[in-house]
């Protein structure tokens, strides 16, 4: 295990150099002069050409990458333009609500998505498949920020049992957690389902593939009971078969997180993003996406190790 | 639907294949329905849908001449559902085009140039592929700026390293084939064997590819678009229509649904579509299994009339275990099923050895499963089987559970499949034994099993995984979990086979000294004669799912009588006689369900008569306790 772990730890490090230097290049992309992109068409000339001096715009390439890394080490990502402050206090606090928002419809979306698996395997090609099968393709197409609309319309407009959004209230000292519980179900309840999809489709293939396995049949012979065959060494393989695929929907959760926060108004980075596009304020959004990458590379690693602890068979690539 | 003569057709196109798949022909409905008004869009007589009309706002529908209803601008709902399906689709076939092909050129670099190039290009694909897929579209957009090509442009960007590295895998299948070596040889250039074999090879794989991804990518710019990062006005797609319509969602929530609700009709149509070429191109992906396999509940109703009990059942004396009369297996088929063990009959006293002896494919693992009953749910059981006197077949599965590892154990073939690989065997151990003693610390009974099988000098086994264990080491720990609970019968089904010859010894010698040791009785089920007669007192035959012969060891082999034991005899290797050729049996054995009219080794049997062909040999008596399915059995000595 320990072994896994360093040699699973050194590859961040070249993952997490590439990331750095594909969010540099592609902020390069910028068509025109990146001062005025980034500061706007009414900064004064002075500002401009003080912004080209500090981003390094007379220097190489190379250079300015180098440079850009330094300061990321001190953990200085700049100033935001838009908000006039700097980029890592604004992103640091937009992502707790966004881990918390992630965090939970990742756990929700594996439950489900997990149970819509299993059931489906074990009563394959019957009512319940073909009706979670049914269902697993709606959520695999569904738009997630339609259904959150969706959502919203039925239990917040016509049933009135949940708010509609306004989560940056909550966030003021003095909140409960019963408070945050009602802010936050719709918004996760959206971004799960779909992730829920994806897990079903995939965990329901891995589900059968586990429970015609030889090893799974011949407990049988032994006597174990179906229940301790299903929910202990048939979920057991299923988790590590699906653990890294649980990891990747992390990376599409973290994508629906954008439309998601920014129907229901939830205060985290992604909606951070989509107001940083908007307002041209291209530090926000390298530091953004800068600190939602790493998150995301880091849920892998939890992922991998997941499933080197559930199966010691596995490597690190 | 089309007629069975149409599905059947294997040989038949993918295209046509497809008009004969449910999914694909419901997708491709879905999809001609939408796609059918966005093509013909401009020749339709549709109302402007850019044309603003504020005195006539949200009307609702079919009122003055909107089919839908108008919009927040007073707009012709239907006019802009259908070309913003348009702009939604054609956004998303282009960015899926792009990527495809700017993908398919790294993962062809990659894959057919191999070494230095793969090992750049997959980093940088693999760096990519470390982004959460939309932020990488957003990036990009946000450098670019909002519109609808950036969108487009960011979304295909985001997708080229998906494609590359299935591409690339594709390509590394295709340049290990022969064809390509045979090109190869054949003196062709490396850039025409890529354009005669990969290309061509890639080609379906790259279309599955783009179909499975298209509606992902629709879904996608639909969404940069509902964000206002994508079609600005006055164009729209259904993503922009949407997120405009947001504002309006509590008091006119048709404005903003009816986009989404068309979106989520295309893809669900596009990723049938996509699931169908999959199942048709790749079988081994299929999202579904065909149809007739395992419905219990047939199972249940078309189970046999049990025999009735017969209180003087037992002819034998109480010494009978195991007593087995017309067991037949049927493996439900889409077609009909198929009979791969048929009238299968024989008895099994305490303590007693039996070694049931067949080539592969001749239903003795069947048969070993069907007496636990531990057969998949697509197999049908006939006939009788009773342990001690009771039925098993009429039992219920909890009752069943009680039998098994109790009463009955099982040795598997592969004890490296047959051990859970995920679980230490110490956990394994003290399962079974929990199993049917839940309360008693499995601990010292563990620890006696793992003397008993010869284990106990191996450091840490309890701590160890199956695959942290030799071969030999894994099967002594199966035969220990079949012990656990000292049952009355073990079922040892190609127990030494995956072991190399002398440990296969220590096995078989270790089992006939624990079934001596406790009176238990084994059915070993072997392919290897030889190596039964060491071990077994008694032999069953099998050939095509029936048992041929039925006798004593000693008998079986100084005087075979069916001439399927002789021909399985001459085959077997003798010790210190190098010098013997070593002949297989001629021919090969019919496949499992095949219907005989006649005795099924008829056409391999050198000792066939016209009659053998259409009479269907019983079993019968040919010596004291010594049955055979022959109708000219080999007398006197061999």
């Amino acid at each position: 295990m320990t072994a896994y772990l360093i040699r699973r730890g050194l590859l961040l490090v070249p993952v997490l150099l590439g990331v750095s230097l594909v969010v540099f290049g592609v902020m390069s992309l910028v068509p025109g002069d990146p001062a005025l992109a980034i500061l706007g068409p009414y900064a004064t000339p002075e500002r401009l050409a003080d912004l080209r001096v500090e981003l390094g715009l007379d220097q190489s390439w190379p250079v300015r990458y180098l440079h850009w890394l330094g300061n990321l080490a001190h953990g200085d990502l700049g100033r935001s333009v838009s908000l006039e402050r700097p980029v890592l206090d604004t992103v640091l606090e937009r992502l707790g609500p966004t881990l918390l928002l992630g965090g939970s419809a990742l756990v929700m979306g594996t439950l489900l998505g997990f149970a819509a698996a299993m059931l489906a395997a074990l009563r394959q090609n019957r009512t319940a498949d073909r009706l979670v099968t049914l269902l697993v393709l709606l959520g695999i197409s569904i738009p997630s920020f339609w259904l959150g609309l969706l959502l919203i319309l039925v239990f917040a407009v016509w049933l009135g049992w949940l708010p509609v959004s306004g989560m940056t209230t909550v966030w003021l000292p003095g909140a409960t957690a019963a408070d945050v519980l009602r802010h936050l179900l719709l918004p996760m309840l959206s971004l799960s389902l779909v992730a829920a999809g994806v897990l079903g489709r995939i965990g329901r293939s891995a589900a059968i593939d586990v429970f015609a396995a030889e090893h799974i049949r011949l407990c049988r012979a032994r006597g174990i009971s179906e229940r301790r065959i299903v929910l202990v060494h048939g979920l057991k393989a299923i988790l590590a078969r699906m653990a890294p695929v649980i990891g990747l929907q992390a990376g599409f959760l973290i994508g629906g997180a954008v439309y998601i926060e920014t129907i229901f108004q939830w205060p985290g980075l992604g909606r951070m993003l989509v107001d940083a596009i908007a307002a041209r304020d291209l530090r926000l959004v390298q530091g953004g996406v800068l600190v939602l990458a790493t998150a995301y590379v880091l849920v892998n690693l939890a992922a991998d190790l997941m499933q080197h602890g559930l199966d010691r068979r596995t490597r690190a690539a | 639907m089309l007629g069975p003569a149409v599905r059947m057709e294997a040989e038949a196109g993918v295209g046509r294949r497809l008009l004969g798949h449910r999914g694909a022909l419901a997708g491709l409905l879905l999809i001609g329905l939408i796609l059918l008004p966005a093509v013909a869009a401009p020749l339709l007589p549709l109302a402007d849908p850019a044309l603003t009309a504020p005195a006539r706002r949200m009307l609702p529908p079919l009122v003055q001449g909107h089919l839908l209803g108008s919009d927040q601008f007073g707009r012709d709902l239907l006019a802009r559902l259908i070309w913003g399906t348009r702009s939604s689709l054609l956004v998303g076939v282009l960015a899926t085009g792009v990527a495809a092909l700017a993908g398919s050129l790294i993962g062809i670099a990659a894959g057919w140039f191999g070494r230095f190039a793969d090992a750049v290009l997959m980093r940088g694909v693999d760096v990519l592929l470390a982004f959460p897929y939309l932020l990488l579209a957003l990036a990009i957009v946000a450098a670019l700026g909002p519109g609808l090509t950036n969108a487009m442009i960011a979304i295909a960007v985001a997708n080229i390293p998906f494609f590359a590295r299935a591409v690339r895998g594709a390509v590394v299948d295709i340049r290990h084939q022969d064809y390509v070596a045979a090109a190869r040889l054949a003196g062709h250039g490396e850039w025409r064997i890529v354009g005669s074999e990969v290309l061509p090879n890639l080609t379906p794989v790259l279309l599955v590819l783009m179909t499975t991804t298209l509606g992902w990518m629709v879904l996608e710019t639909a969404g940069l678009s509902f964000l206002g990062l994508g079609a600005q006005p006055p164009r729209a797609d259904l993503g922009s229509m949407l997120g405009e319509g947001r504002a309006f969602l509590t008091t006119y929530p048709r404005v903003a649904l009816l986009p989404g609700l068309v979106i989520l009709l295309l893809v669900v149509g596009i990723n049938l579509l996509g699931d169908a070429l999959r199942d048709l191109t790749d079988p081994r992906m299929r999202t579904a299994t065909p149809a007739g396999g395992g419905d219990t509940r047939a199972h249940a109703a078309a189970a046999p009339a049990l025999p009735k009990a017969r209180p003087d059942a037992d002819p034998h004396g109480p010494r009978a275990l195991l007593e087995v009369r017309d067991l037949g297996v049927d493996l439900l088929t889409a077609a009909s099923p198929l009979g791969v063990v048929d009238d299968v009959s024989f008895q099994l006293d305490r303590g007693e050895r039996v070694a049931l002896v067949g080539e592969s494919g001749s239903g003795k693992t069947l048969t070993a499963l069907a007496l636990l009953r531990l057969l998949p749910e697509s197999a049908r059981t006939r006939g009788s089987i009773r342990l001690a006197g009771q039925e098993l077949t009429a039992l219920p599965a909890s009752a069943l559970r009680g039998l098994r590892g109790r009463r009955i154990a099982y040795v598997p073939q592969e004890p490296l499949t047959a051990l859970d690989p995920l679980f230490r065997i110490g956990a394994q151990i003290d399962e079974t034994l929990r199993a049917h003693a839940p309360a008693r610390d499995p601990r010292p009974r563990a620890a006696q099993l793992i003397e008993q099988v010869g284990l106990a000098r191996v450091p840490g086994l309890r701590r160890r995984f199956p695959h942290e264990l030799s071969g030999g080491q894994r099967q002594r720990v199966a035969i220990a979990l079949a012990l656990a609970h000292e049952p009355d019968l073990l079922i040892a089904d190609e127990a030494t086979t995956a072991l190399d010859v002398t440990v296969q010894q220590e096995i078989i010698a270790l089992l006939r000294r624990l079934c001596e040791d406790q009176d238990r009785a084994l059915l070993f089920i072997s392919h290897d004669l030889a190596l039964v007669a060491r071990l077994c007192r008694c032999v069953l035959v099998m050939y095509a799912g029936r048992i041929v012969e039925d006798a004593p060891m000693g008998q079986l082999l100084t005087q075979p009588r069916h001439p399927y034991s002789a021909a399985l005899l001459a085959c077997s290797p003798e010790l210190g006689r190098p010098d013997k050729p070593l002949p297989a049996v001629a021919g090969e054995p019919p496949p499992p369900g095949t219907v005989h009219a006649g005795c099924p080794f008829a056409p391999r049997c050198p000792r066939a008569q016209p009659v053998c062909r259409d009479t269907d040999p019983p079993l019968v008596p040919v010596a004291a306790g010594h049955q055979a399915r022959c109708l000219f059995p080999l007398q006197g000595k061999r």
